[in-house]
């Protein structure tokens, strides 16, 4: 407030200016209230270069965690290209030691030429907080006004970033109490999840121990009810053969009240007349004696009911071991179930015979140690062998197929020694010479007895046998489908030479009817009608190979050679579909080991499939690029690619099934039958979209163990055909 | 006899060969030297329309299917560029049914290989006529 005498004398528009800068000044930190540092300091420097005829105003503030200094930078709008803020603060701080008090008034101007004119304006106390440089190329700069008006500035500034970090301290602090709070509550909560499952696991407690107090006394009464509610009948007598005890299991089997059969003799109730005289004889017989033939066993017997009706008992009498006359509990059990159960037991064996017999499996059990054999009636039926036979391992043997005796009796020695459950598979051989295949599964019972089952699996086998003649009938068929779709090909190939001989021989004709006849030139005809000839041949000859139905047969094959085979068939059908081929074939490939046409089979396939994906592609040229390269493994690759439709990417796992197709017309059958061709190669065949536009079709085969490769197998090949001619 | 052939193509009308196929590039140009033509030869469309061939051909015998261009193209081509020297086909494709097609759009003759000389000399007299 001193100093605003001695500007008196200037301008009143002026003073009037400082003074609304100086309030606006004064009024910035309820602007920045709540703000952080950054928008503390970028407020400022706006109003600053708003007040002064500023060309720069710059910020370098310290971060007091030890990261990077908030680095800000204003200038006037005139300039132009304009440096960046670090490279301000760096110019700015390389003039002079980091005390910012010590620097010169002077700085090199980064914006123009010469100098300009600097005021740096420490933040905080010592300056600690950071720095402001305020800088004008002006020569009067800073006039005392301005110099005010920076001073009040920076120390705003300071107290507004002290507030500003406080405050953000205080955020901190707020944020981790936040924090702690949750976390507590977080274990509060479980303590009270705990507690909670604690006193639930106490309730169980408490209510399985009533529970087992309970069971208690439900035993005792249970107890008590034992013989009124024994299902076996119990009747005592004394030494007379009267009746004292009569439970209600007898009450209810014999028909009698309890009443009604007190203190009346036990045979006149429930003994068949027919046997009381027998009864009373040896009752007398013991109690003379003392001798017993039924005491203390267990007798079967006929019963009578009150009405008259007899029926099987089993009976175990026991003396009632009191002082005094004797008496006798007798227990007596109703078997009539039993015996019904005895007879269903034989039927049910019967019908096992039967089932034995339809599904034609028997039964055996081996003991191990005396090798006692005992079969079904059904294994006699399998081995035919005579019911009465004894059943002995030299007379199993007599059955067994020759080629596989000596497993079998491997097995037979293995189970005696291991005691493992049995599973094997053999033929047998009748005495009319019929084979007939078994299986057998069996299980040790115990430690020294096998029980087993032995099925007959001839149909099984031969319908087995029967599917896999069909699965190479379905591949024949495939091959026959593609060779159909080729036959216009192979006729165009065929066409080819047969149109040059005919040609010819037409010339030939006319050369030699000409007057004088032209006899060089018809022998130059000539010559070519017979290379054409070969060339027919040739092609003949590959139709041949793969038309021919035979049964797979293993041989070195060059997939190089295979390819370049397969494409000389293809390769005008490839043309007139607008493919263009691109073949890179790997020197050095190699060999594998396989069937050499149905490898062609799946080349070819893939050919095709190649071709007819691109058949609908006008927008880009139909690139097909067939390649082969030795793979991992000891294996060998083949990969066609095109730049075809392609295929949803969920349509991969389908691609292989049979008869999917995403063609109109074509069966989907090639590529589930190139697929199991490949398998059976132990390779594996696969697709995959390509970066660009198609797919790429690849198979993999194993090489030849020990196997030449393609150049060495080369050289010793015979020639062709048409090398000959 | 390549003396007598060349000096006899002075008179003799130029027919053009184009097939991708050696055969019949060797053969077909003696029998039309037979039949009383001179003959050149390429072994593809590109190859012919390259040639000063061009203007001088009075007949172009022709393949459908080749590497490239194929025959069909090469005859929209001459179209298109207001040719009209009359076209016999020939092929070795079975398929009947490209014939019709052809003949609509201009062609003389379509010939499947292989073919006689006398129907090739047919179709010759069949364009040498309508001219």
């Amino acid at each position: 407030m001193e100093v605003l005498p001695e500007l008196a004398t200037g301008d009143v528009k002026h003073l009037q200016r400082c003074i609304n800068d100086l309030v606006s000044l004064l009024a910035l930190p309820a602007v920045w209230s709540g703000g952080d540092p950054s928008q503390v300091l970028q407020t400022l420097l706006d109003a600053l270069m708003r007040m002064l005829c500023l060309d720069l105003v710059s910020v370098r503030l310290t971060d007091l965690v030890g990261g990077a200094p908030v680095e800000i930078v204003r200038f006037a709008a005139s300039r132009g290209e304009a440096p960046s803020a670090h490279e301000i603060c760096e110019a700015l701080s390389q003039c002079s030691e980091n005390d910012s008090r010590k620097w010169p008034p002077l700085l090199r101007n980064l914006m123009g030429e010469g100098d300009v004119s600097i005021v740096p304006l420490p933040l905080g106390l010592q300056g600690e907080l950071g720095v402001i440089v305020a800088a004008a190329e002006r020569t009067d700069f800073p006039r005392q006004t301005e110099a005010l008006l920076l001073t009040v500035a920076a120390n705003q500034a300071s107290i507004g970033l002290q507030e500003a970090r406080l405050l953000s301290h205080q955020k901190r602090l707020a944020s981790e109490l936040d924090q702690r709070v949750v976390q507590r509550t977080a274990e509060l909560a479980t303590a009270n999840e705990e507690l909670k499952k604690e006193f639930a696991e106490r309730r169980l407690v408490e209510e399985r121990l009533g529970q087992e107090e309970q069971e208690l006394k439900r035993s005792e009464v249970r107890k008590a009810a034992i013989v009124d509610s024994a299902l076996d009948c119990i009747v005592t007598i004394n030494h007379e053969g009267r009746i004292t005890e009569f439970n209600p299991a007898a009450e209810h089997t014999f028909g009698y009240g309890r009443d009604e059969v007190l203190g009346k003799y036990l045979a006149d109730v429930i003994i068949p007349p027919s046997l009381r005289e027998k009864h009373r004889q040896g009752f007398a017989h013991y109690l003379a004696t003392g001798e017993a033939r039924v005491l203390g066993k267990r007798i079967e017997m006929i019963a009578v009911r009150a009405d008259g009706s007899e029926f099987p008992v089993e009976l175990a009498i026991t003396r009632i071991p009191l002082e005094g006359p004797p008496s006798f509990t007798g227990y007596l059990r109703d078997i009539t179930e039993r015996k019904r159960a005895r007879q269903e037991l034989l039927r049910s064996e019967a019908f096992l015979a039967e089932a034995q017999n339809l599904s034609r499996i028997g039964s055996f059990s081996w003991r191990v140690p005396t090798d006692e054999i005992t079969w079904s009636e059904q294994l006699y039926r399998i081995f035919q062998i005579d019911r009465d036979a004894r059943v002995t391992f030299e007379l199993i043997c007599t059955r067994i197929h020759p080629e596989d005796l000596s497993a079998f009796q491997e097995h037979i020695e293995r189970a005696r020694r291991d005691r493992s459950d049995v599973q094997l598979e053999f033929r047998l051989q009748m005495p009319d010479g019929a084979v007939k295949y078994v299986h057998v599964a069996a299980h040790i019972r115990g430690e020294h007895e096998y029980i087993g089952a032995v099925q007959d699996v001839t149909e099984r086998r031969s319908s087995e046998e029967a599917l896999s003649k069909a699965r190479s009938e379905l591949a024949h068929m495939a091959r026959v489908t593609s060779l159909g779709a080729l036959t216009a090909s192979i006729a165009h190939e065929v066409n080819q030479p047969l149109s040059g001989i005919i040609t010819n021989a037409g010339t030939c004709l006319r050369m030699l009817a000409a007057d004088p006849p032209n006899v060089e030139g018809a022998r130059e005809t000539v010559r070519r009608t017979i290379r054409d000839g070969n060339r027919a041949a040739d092609v003949i000859s590959r139709l041949r190979a793969l038309y021919g139905k035979k049964e797979p047969t293993i041989e070195s094959v060059d997939l190089n050679e295979a390819t370049r085979e397969v494409l000389a068939l293809s390769l005008s059908e490839l043309q007139r579909n607008r493919v263009i081929v691109q073949q890179e074939l790997v020197d050095d490939l190699p060999l594998v080991a396989g069937d050499r046409v149905q490898l062609q089979q799946v080349i070819l396939n893939l050919l095709r499939n190649a071709s007819d994906a691109m058949s609908t592609i006008d927008d880009r040229p139909r690139e097909l690029l067939i390649r082969t390269e030795p793979d991992d493994d000891n294996r060998v690759r083949l990969s066609v690619s095109d730049v075809g439709i392609g295929f949803e990417p969920q349509a991969t796992d389908k691609l292989f099934e049979a008869f999917y197709t995403t063609k109109d017309e074509g069966m989907g059958i090639g590529l589930s039958v190139s697929r199991s061709i490949i398998e059976r190669h132990h390779g594996r065949l696969w697709a995959m979209p390509n970066g660009g536009p198609g797919v790429t079709f690849s198979f993999s085969v194993p090489c030849k163990v020990g196997g030449l490769t393609s150049d060495s197998a080369r050289a010793s090949r015979t020639p062709s055909v048409s090398d000959a001619a | 006899m390549e003396l007598r052939q060349e000096r006899r193509a002075v008179e003799r009308p130029l027919v053009s060969v184009v097939d991708d196929d050696e055969s019949v590039r060797e053969s077909l140009p003696d029998l039309l030297g037979e039949l009383g033509f001179a003959a050149r030869t390429f072994s593809s469309a590109e190859e012919f329309l390259a040639s000063d061939c061009l203007d001088q051909a009075r007949c172009l015998i022709l393949d459908i299917a080749m590497p490239g261009m194929s025959g069909p193209d090469l005859q929209r081509e001459l179209k298109l560029r207001g040719q009209e020297i009359p076209i016999i086909f020939i092929t070795a494709s079975t398929d009947k049914s490209a014939r019709p097609r052809l003949l609509e759009q201009g062609a003389v003759e379509c010939l499947f290989k292989p073919f006689s000389d006398t129907a090739l000399l047919k179709a010759m007299n069949k364009a040498f006529h309508r001219q």
